[in-house]
């Protein structure tokens, strides 16, 4: 058991951060290196400035607001709390001053952002299986989905056992001893981390986590990076 | 299908990658924002006409063949072999989608499925799949550029009949030429359609607003693009291209024809004339009092059905309206936002294909017919030979009880003889 969490929590978690940011940016500048496309490809009436416009789609996503208002707060609500949990995860390395302009607790929410997340993916879950989005849909999307839900999932449960059940065995302290040592190439798993009540917890979010950033520059995911040029290309 | 065949084609599907095509192709979601944008699926209610549903059979072949995880993990995205039946989809995704691009307004990251299919299209030729009426009506386009010194006498000969008629529109002095052609140094050249109406009206607009201008021997429709084959749109491009080059003009004007303008509008590069729909000259004759029109000579209400090529997808929107201002004094809107037009249905070749598509251009369009009915105007305007041709034959077969008017005859019957000075 321990070698299995061992190979989850270090080894694994390399591979799966190489994968991600070397298949993310080999995928990326393959795409960027094409030609572009002779013509334009605006959509009119335009508006101007465009790049604000293209910021404006990407971000606030106005064509979903507009036709599917229901996903929209979902989706709004999901894409706020991952930068909010991104950020989070951030400070889980160190003391990041920054991050600490409202001072708070680390995992801002007390535990509710992850909630809404996980509220969220499972709403996106199961509108894929109700006509018509289930035969637009194809694997990859229903897998992703259960990742990310299973990733939030155990990943908040851990901050809802220290928040609502008081469980204080593994706290902030122990995760940045194991996450700055893993920064450093130096991999140290504190006893607290590997070997507690709710390690186990972690080492399934952590390996759930692995799969879903292995899968991320192979998947539709991509849209992340590729949102914003192809808003430009609508706005002209 | 043979190994060979498959190979030639990806080849061809590998052309086709550009950076937006790769943004396309990796891209959607499949959230289904899309699903209500397509008129064919709104009108029919089979999911395989939603955008995304199309795109996706572009996207199982992509996913295959130009991604690693198709060699790996294909299942994943339902990655899909290129065979028979797939071309028999792609052949229904194509050809069923008339390119209007109403459901890139609708997807978040603006997915154009026009693009994909441009794919689909160009495998099916490759494939030697394509609705064949498409590729010899561009063959003939191309033939007539090659041996344009073989049509030229019959094609002069043609126009000179037809002068009488635009004389009685708007009369003109002894001497002058009703259609002229040819004419070295002309400031704009008119690029019509093979039909009376496509020349007469605005051959009558021209002179009324004394335009030193003379008429393109070729027709401005460009059947390549209906087919989607790159090479044969170009040459057939080109001929208008070249034409300008050598009469030196300064503008190139399309006549009524949606795809002939976007395709020359978009496509032709950097070239020392400019490039406007001849709404937009229309326009522009009205802004600068070159001609005056007759209010009173339209009777009933008048709606305005933006061509997709020329208003959402190339931006003539204001023109049209401005110029309706001027013919009428109730014009009435179909949506508050034109880039939410419905496509008429008769778009991306289908118009051309004729009698075979019939059937099912009436049935993909039938929010289109109910679009026009809600503004309970008498008079359908419209300024594209495809979309005219499309909302005529909705027009009988809904019994709609409209008129279906080009916009150019519209002004041309409306002309006010003695305006000029
Ligand atoms: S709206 Fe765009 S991303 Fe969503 S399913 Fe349609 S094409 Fe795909
Ligand atoms: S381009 Fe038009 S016809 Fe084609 S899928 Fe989109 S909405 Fe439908």
């Amino acid at each position: 058991m321990e070698t299995l969490y061992y190979i989850i929590l270090v080894p694994m978690v390399y591979v799966a951060f190489a994968t991600f940011f070397i298949g993310t940016a080999v995928r990326l500048i393959k795409i960027f290196r094409e030609p572009s496309h002779p013509a334009t490809l605006q959509i009119y009436p335009e508006k101007k400035p465009r790049w604000l416009w293209a910021l404006h789609d990407t971000f606030l996503f106005p064509t979903v607001r507009r036709h599917k208002p229901l996903l929209w707060v979902f989706l709004m609500a999901f894409h706020i709390c991952i930068l909010l949990l991104i950020m989070g995860h951030l400070e889980l390395f160190g003391e990041i001053e920054t991050l600490q302009l409202i001072p708070h607790e680390i995992f801002l929410g007390q535990g509710f952002v992850g909630l809404i997340a996980s509220i969220a993916l499972l709403y996106f879950l199961f509108r894929r299986f109700i006509s018509p989005v289930r035969e637009l849909s194809v694997p990859e999307d229903y897998y992703l989905l259960i990742l990310l839900f299973l990733i939030v999932l155990f990943g908040s449960q851990m901050d809802w056992a220290r928040r609502w059940y008081f469980y204080e065995e593994l706290s902030v302290d122990h995760y940045r001893e194991y996450l700055s040592s893993m920064l450093y190439f130096k991999p140290y798993l504190p006893a607290e981390v590997s070997d507690t009540g709710h390690s186990f917890m972690l080492v399934l979010h952590v390996f759930f986590a692995n799969l879903f950033l292995m899968f991320f520059p192979f998947s539709q995911l991509m849209h992340s990076f590729l949102s914003l040029p192809m808003n430009k290309l609508r706005r002209g | 299908m043979d190994q060979q065949t498959r190979d030639d084609l990806l080849k061809l599907f590998q052309g086709k990658l550009n950076e937006a095509m790769r943004f396309y192709l990796e891209t959607c979601t499949r959230c289904g924002v899309c699903t209500e944008a397509c008129h064919v699926h709104a009108s029919m209610g089979q999911v395989k006409y939603i955008a995304a549903y199309r795109a996706e059979i572009v996207r199982r072949l992509y996913k295959k063949y130009f991604k690693g995880r198709g060699k790996v993990w294909p299942s994943v995205g339902e990655a899909k072999e290129l065979s028979e039946m797939a071309l028999d989809e792609l052949y229904d995704a194509a050809y069923s989608c008339t390119g209007c691009r109403r459901c890139m307004v609708y997807c978040p990251f603006g997915i154009d499925t026009q693009m994909l299919m441009s794919i689909a299209k160009l495998l099916l030729v490759g494939a030697e799949s394509e609705p064949e009426i498409l590729t010899l009506l561009a063959d003939t386009s191309i033939e007539k550029g090659k041996s344009i010194e073989l049509f030229k006498e019959n094609f002069m000969e043609g126009i000179k009949r037809l002068e009488a008629k635009v004389v009685s529109k708007w009369k003109m002095e002894a001497g002058e030429t009703a259609i002229p052609m040819d004419v070295e140094g002309a400031d704009l050249l008119y690029v019509a359609l093979a039909g009376a109406h496509s020349i007469i009206p605005a051959a009558a607009i021209f002179n009324a607003a004394g335009e030193n201008w003379t008429l393109s021997f070729f027709e401005a429709v460009n059947f390549g693009a209906f087919v989607g084959d790159p090479t044969k749109s170009k040459l057939i491009l080109d001929r208008i291209v070249n034409e300008a080059i050598r009469l030196k003009v300064k503008e190139v004007c399309i006549c009524e024809c949606g795809t002939a303008f976007r395709v020359m509008k978009q496509l032709a590069g950097k070239q020392p004339f400019k490039v406007s729909s001849i709404t937009e000259v229309h326009a522009r004759y009205i802004r600068e009092g070159r001609i005056k029109l007759d209010k009173n000579k339209m009777d009933g209400g008048v709606t305005y059905h933006d061509p997709c090529q020329i208003a959402r997808n190339a931006g003539v929107m204001d023109e049209p309206r401005y110029i309706l201002k001027h013919l009428t004094d109730d014009y009435r809107e179909l949506t508050d936002d034109p880039r939410y037009n419905w496509c008429c249905g008769g778009g991306g070749g289908l118009v051309a294909m004729g009698e075979d598509t019939l059937d099912f251009r009436m049935k993909s369009s039938r929010v289109k017919v109910d679009q026009v009915n809600a503004t309970g105007a008498d008079i359908l305007a419209t300024a594209c030979e495809n979309c005219h041709a499309q909302l005529d034959n909705l027009n009988d077969h809904y019994k709609m009880g409209v008129e279906v008017k080009f916009l150019s005859s519209m002004i041309a019957d409306a002309l006010v003889q003695d305006a000029q000075p």
